[in-house]
């Protein structure tokens, strides 16, 4: 494209379809955080479980605060990427505010939940259904359908809980964790290596 | 009566920027140089101009130590870039 074309309407129409082609192909997401994120909660869940039901620790659920070095990592890890990415979608923007709001719903709710009431509360559905929000959206946001079935299989284990014994829901979390974030991150990672790779 | 197509994008290298950019919210220099397989000369004139006409901004700045130049579609430029289209499809529909 060194020298101005004349060009016809088709000749144009063809190069508008090429670029925005080319525009399509871009593809940023590489599963990382996903597989951060799938892994360390799929640990801390089935740690937690154990911790509660075989060794009857009373403290069970600080194996949470491995959560707080991982946030410190992210901050860095999504600073770092802003710094080297060369392009910006308006999908990734969007991306980005969907998982924000995944966080503070998170954050509201499952505080929330059990402060406004003097009842023991079973938060185990509404995490289950939050998890499901974040991935599905992601997963049409980027046309990358493990992502989509991976949301839904969040939402199907939501409605499996009024099946579940309440003491071994726990174990709902590593389940979606494998189906929501660690397999689609594992496949993510794939598409995008092959992508860079061509 | 046929609409004139708008010279400022009726150009292959401008056409080919705004298409880019139309998709996505922002892209630095090196991509859209790759992608549209300019020169960087070539590229830094008809990027100026698509500025000078309002349809891009150009962003520049420093990023670790190195000058990077991002650019960006306006809402100007998406409405010049949507008539350009519609005038196009009236060529097409009277060539047919």
């Amino acid at each position: 494209m060194e020298h101005e074309k004349e060009m016809s309407p088709q000749e144009s129409l063809r190069l508008i379809e090429k670029m925005i082609g080319e525009a399509k192909k871009q593809f940023s997401e590489n599963g990382h955080l996903y597989l951060i994120w799938g892994w360390v909660v799929f640990f801390c869940s089935v740690s937690e479980f154990i911790l509660r039901t075989v060794f009857h620790y009373q403290y069970f659920y600080a194996v949470w605060f491995l959560t707080w070095p991982v946030v410190i990592y992210q901050i860095w890890y999504l600073s770092r990427k802003r710094k080297t990415t060369r392009v910006r979608t308006y999908a990734d923007r969007l991306i980005g505010f969907v998982w924000l709001t995944f966080v503070i719903l998170a954050m509201l709710l499952t505080w929330i939940l059990p402060a406004s009431t003097a009842q023991v509360v079973n938060v185990m559905p509404v995490v289950l259904a939050l998890y499901g929000m974040p991935t599905f959206l992601s997963g049409i946001a980027l046309r990358f359908n493990p992502l989509v079935w991976g949301g839904i299989s969040c939402w199907a284990l939501c409605i499996a809980t009024i099946f579940i014994p309440v003491n071994i829901q726990d174990l709902c979390v590593p389940v979606a964790m494998l189906s929501a974030w660690i397999i689609p991150g594992y496949l993510l990672k794939a598409r995008f290596s092959l992508h860079h790779a061509a | 009566m046929f609409k004139e197509l708008d010279p400022i994008l009726h150009s292959q290298l401008r056409l080919a920027v705004m298409s880019l950019l139309i998709g996505i919210k922002e892209a630095d220099f090196t991509f859209i140089r790759e992608k549209t397989n300019a020169t960087a000369g070539n590229l830094s004139v008809q990027v100026q101009k698509l500025k000078d006409a309002g349809y891009i901004d150009v962003i520049k700045q420093f990023r670790e130590n190195y000058p990077q130049t991002t650019c960006r579609i306006t809402p100007k430029g998406v409405e010049a870039f949507e008539a350009y289209v519609k005038a196009l499809q009236e060529y097409l529909k009277v060539e047919k």
